[in-house]
């Protein structure tokens, strides 16, 4: 083991290890967030078809991501992002673990979804691909620079069915409110999950950080459940570890809204673990616990919180 | 159907047909196409609406390569084939000589039977008209 290695996992361990309690394998989650990260791609079925990305990318040896027949693990090698076939908008460069809430989410052709926190757009334009281009995919970011990012991406996926928007999600969900048959609050959050990628985010990890992110998350998780038709469907999702941004947030929306009801969740093949009961003395509610975490060392991803949560047709109007 | 969004399919031979359950919305400088929710949402004012079809000048009008990349699929005419190299040239803004059976002004530029973008044909120069901000390597 090299010593860059070590150091790095020393640092890893160092940030997460309020974590240890909750995690019997702390040091395989150690070690597996100390490895660089998978590249993957996504096929953009808007635009081609598996086997013609497979054609195109013949050189670099793809390999299928076994839960998903449009995703690929692919060599990290530079300049994937120059390649012709993703300037044409065949593939998208996305984690693997990115790919997975519009796969729990399950938008579907006509439908209308509210992406509230869209940018940089890998997540829209999965699901814009989802829906065969039909329908509406609002999508949201408040930063105008990041939904400038957001536009080139939809524009190079193709995206005819994807609606630009730059508003506090908050607002923008009581304009949209009772109305979304799917919403997707892919929530900013401090990242801790994705320390593989890059471990600058580990500089500003702590409770303190997370608590706050927690406030603004909790408002977004009630605004994406707001933007809800009753019978509608949200996923709420971080690509953080800390339960004040995951569990806590759910148990808030659970209090305040009646009408929400956990889903389970579940895609074959991927390796889940079932959320916190409760964190540093708070028992959070039961349903909680059908909330699910991706934990890097189980299918050497980064790390990820989901959950899924239907708005009850007894629910009251928006 | 618009009278530019007809004058974009006609000018590469797009069968009515592939806008299908689709909408354009004109502004003054600028035609979008997108779907029908997508251009009749009306809960804020969005800063993008569908993909651009074509900007609108006074007397011209001019596809974009995003909307091409999609539609340019169902093209019959003005259509020039390249090759990966000659694709990745254009896409960084190069210009070539090429002999092709094709009118002067707009066409599209076709690779492995993609549409890559939008070049500009004076025969026989090929000229790149294809937004700069995504280079390839060469």
């Amino acid at each position: 083991m090299s010593d860059g290695f070590e150091r790095v996992e020393k640092v890893v361990r160092r940030v997460f290890e309020r974590y240890e309690e909750f995690i019997p394998d702390f040091n395989e989650f150690v070690a597996a967030l100390a490895r660089p990260a998978r590249k993957c791609l996504r096929v953009n079925t808007l635009k081609a078809t598996r086997e013609q990305v497979l054609e195109w990318t013949a050189d670099l040896s793809p390999k299928p991501l076994p839960w998903f027949d449009l995703g690929f693990e692919i060599p990290d090698i530079y300049g994937l992002g120059k390649r012709l076939e993703h300037f044409l908008g065949l593939v998208y460069l996305q984690d693997a673990s990115s790919m997975i809430p519009p796969l729990v989410l399950g938008p579907e052709p006509g439908e209308r979804v509210l992406d509230i926190a869209a940018a940089p757009g890998s997540k829209t334009t999965q699901m814009s691909a989802m829906m065969a281009n039909t329908g509406i995919v609002i999508a949201n970011d408040v930063s105008s620079s990041r939904a400038k990012g957001l536009i080139g991406n939809v524009d190079r996926a193709g995206c005819l069915n994807v609606c630009v928007c730059r508003m506090d999600g908050i607002d923008l969900s009581r304009r949209v409110a009772g109305t979304c048959d799917r919403v997707l609050v892919d929530a900013p959050c401090t990242c801790e999950g994705t320390a593989r990628k890059s471990l600058e985010v580990l500089t500003r990890c702590s409770a303190a950080t997370s608590e706050r992110f927690g406030r603004v998350q909790k408002g977004m998780i009630v605004a994406g459940f707001r933007s809800l038709r009753p019978g509608g469907v949200m996923v709420y999702s971080t690509c953080t570890i800390a339960p004040e941004e995951n569990e806590a947030v759910v148990n808030h929306l659970i209090e305040r809204e009646p009408g929400a009801e956990v889903l389970p969740v579940e895609l074959a093949g991927f390796a889940m673990r079932p959320a916190l009961t409760s964190w540093q003395g708070k028992q959070f509610a039961a349903p909680v616990e059908l909330c699910r975490r991706i934990m890097p060392q189980d299918n050497d991803s980064e790390a990820f919180f989901l959950a899924r949560i239907r708005k009850t047709d007894a629910a009251p109007a928006a | 159907m618009q009278r530019q969004q007809r004058e974009v399919f006609t000018r590469f031979g797009i069968p009515e047909s592939a806008a299908e359950g689709l909408e354009v919305l004109g502004a003054p400088d600028v035609v979008f196409i997108g779907t029908p929710e997508v251009m009749k949402f009306d809960a804020c004012r969005p800063m993008r609406r569908g993909i651009r079809l074509c900007r609108v000048f006074p007397h011209s009008l001019k596809p974009t390569t995003w909307a091409m990349q999609v539609l340019g699929r169902h093209a019959t005419k003005n259509v020039i084939d390249v090759t990966e190299a000659q694709a990745a040239s254009l896409i960084n803004g190069g210009e070539f000589e090429i002999e092709a059976a094709v009118d002067d002004g707009f066409v599209l530029i076709r690779c492995k039977g993609f549409t890559v973008g939008v070049g500009l044909y004076k025969s026989p120069l090929l000229k790149s008209q294809i937004p700069r901000h995504r280079p390839v390597e060469e």
